[in-house]
């Protein structure tokens, strides 16, 4: 789900760009070097699970994941997100560029916002839990990205609402194999990793020597 | 797209434009520095998402089709794959002629279409088009690293470039594991469908590649470490505006001006 | 005997590559077990993979159970009754557990859970792994992680076994194992194999590939002068 330029109108590009600014910012205050190789091969991952498509009776849906994104990088999902859509945009041809800000918003603050409410879950010793809270990540982050998609058609214009109707209407069996889907990967990664849902959020901040260690700049 | 997944329907080197051609063979864009042509990019969509009139919203997509050309790249699947619009992009510009309100132009199904409606439909898909082409005739034209340490050097926060760094590198290898993963899972006669054995199975190899994807970057970083790594990664490039770059930048600026400059005369002549 | 699988004058390139197979003609008979030597990138993996359809060639015929296979439907039996196993058994395991892993190729060929359940309990014992069912497949040593990607394959009861360095990384104590489980087995196999000690000690029968082509292989003049 890429918005293209020029549907949106000039004052929700702005706000995308700034409020993304600003999840990439806290992002990145909790991703040392240290952790961008983590960050890095597992925003690779994400990037591939996207390509990823599910037959929906004749036709394909393709995987979203941003909920499972939240739930493993919090808000390192901002980041690895907007790397994401920065190559679809530029390799890929897909998404926009006046765009990236929104369509970065859309997809990483549903992403926080399920992995604040069900990361506890998904860490419970329960698998079963486990697994729920896989499922609610994964489908309220969808249906959290598509009410998003909605908001910005409908503050854009009044001649979206039909659409941004139909865009929260879609998004509803898309929730559902998603969230499937990521119940399925979290009860797996609840087995085999634990460690894996908590990775890139310990200690938000970097150690004060390696914060002198990166202010050498250009 | 063929930079990033390593082995897709061509091997890498017969896409990459800038691989294949050495020394004179290299496109004029090719030649330019990253730096500019990312500049560029960013100028021309903001120009032209600022466009009103449908008229003028033709030239900033001859300019696009003009970059493609000089950049060399492949015509047909870099088409192609614009012709693959977001199946949402594609209902939105269908419905607008009849959300718009307006003069009707047809009536389909006791529907009627408004002009306006028409208008602004056709205007988003010349802007959507004019800037991802342009978009991926000058930067998606380069090697995804370029991109990195291009960006590094117009100040873009140098974990943010470390990340793309990371991402660009090990999409391909991710992207391999993918594959195999579905090979092996193929042979063992799984066919996709909608039902909760497929998508359990295709959660499950998320949920693995996940995995492997953390064990994979604890290897990486030890490695780095077991080389000195201390919290530091140097990069290393020899960007160098030059003459030519300048007077690209200039030329292309000046172009960018001139649009709402023609769509406020177009304005009044009407 | 009657012919299991045969391989044709099969020509097959990777896109713009030279050609890996260039004219292989093979027969594998029932009761056979084949091995497949050959220097790395000589193209066993390849021929093991066009046997079972995941590359089509571009030349010759691929005649699996008595019949030519040509589109991906004609495979979909052909996987079901020839059962391969990866190089690397990471490629393989992607479940969880043991237990869902080894299920997962009966249930896809419509196995009920109880089923499915029993056949993971029989083949495990076949392979050695009796308890291994609730194991973690991520967390198993390397040597049983070959076991179990083979137990999954053997759950499909195939009738055929295409095994792809079934030994690479495994210590001496497994590999004995893995000869004990393999020769203990009705089915026909092809193994491809890097480790000549152990083509000798579980083929019938050895070639070897070489510049695209299939040919006799070298040790089968040593083996032969020394009886073996």
């Amino acid at each position: 789900m890429h918005i293209v330029d020029g549907v949106l109108s000039a004052p929700v590009l702005v706000g995308g760009v700034v409020l993304t600014a600003g999840g990439i910012a806290l992002g990145l205050r909790s991703l040392t070097l240290e952790r961008v190789p983590a960050a890095g091969v597992l925003s690779a991952t994400f990037f591939v699970a996207t390509l990823i498509h599910v037959p929906v009776g004749p036709s394909s849906v393709h995987l979203i994941m941003n909920g499972l994104a939240g739930l493993l990088l919090s808000w390192v999902a901002f980041p690895a997100l907007f790397v994401g859509l920065v190559l679809q945009a530029v390799f890929f041809g897909y998404g926009g560029l006046t765009v990236l800000g929104v369509n970065t918003l859309v997809m990483a603050l549903p992403a926080v916002v399920v992995g604040l409410l069900f990361r506890r879950l998904a860490m419970s010793p329960d698998g079963r839990l486990a697994a729920l809270a896989g499922f609610l990540a994964g489908a309220l982050g969808i249906v959290l990205a598509g009410s998003m998609v909605a908001l910005v058609l409908w503050l854009s214009g009044a001649e979206f609402i039909p659409i941004a109707k139909f865009v929260v209407l879609a998004h509803v069996p898309i929730a559902l194999i998603d969230g499937l889907v990521c119940a399925a990967a979290v009860a797996l990664i609840h087995r085999v990793k634990p460690e894996l849902l908590g990775t890139l959020m310990l200690s938000p901040r970097p150690a004060p020597t390696r914060r002198l260690a990166r202010q050498p700049a250009p | 797209m063929s930079h990033l997944l390593g082995d897709g329907a061509a091997t890498p080197t017969a896409t990459a434009p800038e691989s294949a051609g050495a020394g004179s063979a290299a496109s004029a864009v090719a030649s330019l520095d990253p730096r500019i042509r990312i500049l560029a990019a960013c100028a021309f969509a903001l120009v032209t998402v600022a466009l009103d009139d449908l008229l003028i919203l033709v030239i900033p997509l001859m300019m696009a089709g003009a970059a493609l050309i000089v950049a060399r790249l492949p015509l047909g699947p870099t088409l192609r794959r614009l012709a693959m619009m977001d199946g949402f992009i594609l209902v939105l510009l269908l419905m607008l002629p009849f959300t718009v309100p307006g003069e009707p132009a047809v009536t389909l199904f006791g529907w009627p279409a408004s002009w306006a409606g028409l208008e602004q439909a056709a205007a988003i898909a010349l802007k959507a088009n004019a800037i991802l082409l342009m978009l991926g005739s000058l930067v998606g034209s380069m090697d995804p690293t370029t991109l990195g340490h291009a960006l590094w050097r117009l100040r873009v926060p140098e974990n943010l470039v470390h990340l793309l760094l990371f991402t660009v590198r090990y999409i391909a290898v991710v992207d391999a594991e993918y594959r195999r993963h579905r090979r092996a899972m193929k042979v063992r006669c799984f066919r996709p469908g909608t039902n909760l054995h497929s998508l359990r199975a295709i959660g499950y190899l998320v949920g693995m590649m996940l995995v492997r994807a953390l064990e994979r970057s604890e290897r990486i970083l030890q490695a780095m470490k077991c080389r000195g790594f201390n919290g530091r990664l140097v990069l290393l490039d020899d960007l160098c505006l030059g003459r030519r770059d300048i007077l690209f930048g200039v030329l292309f600026a000046m172009g960018l001006a001139l649009l709402p400059v023609l769509e406020v005369l177009h304005g009044r002549a009407a | 005997m009657a012919a299991l699988l045969e391989l044709d004058g099969v020509e097959f390139a990777y896109p713009q590559r030279p050609p890996v197979l260039r004219g292989v003609s093979m027969v594998l008979h029932a009761g056979e077990r084949l091995a497949i030597a050959g220097a790395n990138g000589a193209g066993k993996s390849t021929l093991l993979q066009v046997l079972v359809g995941l590359h089509r060639p571009q030349a010759g015929r691929v005649i699996a159970f008595g019949a030519e296979r040509r589109v991906e439907a004609d495979f979909f039996d052909v996987r079901r009754r020839a059962g391969l196993v990866f190089q690397d058994p990471d490629d393989q395991l992607f479940c969880p557990t043991v237990l869902e892993d080894v299920a997962f190729g009966p249930l896809n060929l419509g196995q009920s859970r109880e089923q499915a359940l029993a056949t993971v309990e029989r083949v495990l014992a076949r392979v050695g792994l009796d308890g291994f069912r609730d194991r973690v497949t991520h967390k198993l040593s390397g040597g049983e992680k070959r076991l179990v990607s083979l137990a999954g394959v053997l759950a499909m009861e195939p009738e055929v076994l295409l095994l792809d360095e079934p030994t690479s990384a495994l210590d001496e104590e497994t590999t004995a194992r893995l000869v004990e489980i393999l020769t203990g087995l009705p089915q026909a196999m092809i193994l491809v194999s890097h480790d000549a000690h152990f083509r000798r000690r579980v083929a019938t029968r050895s070639v070897r590939l070489r510049d695209g082509l299939l040919g006799a292989p070298d040790e089968v003049r040593a083996c032969a002068a020394g009886g073996g």
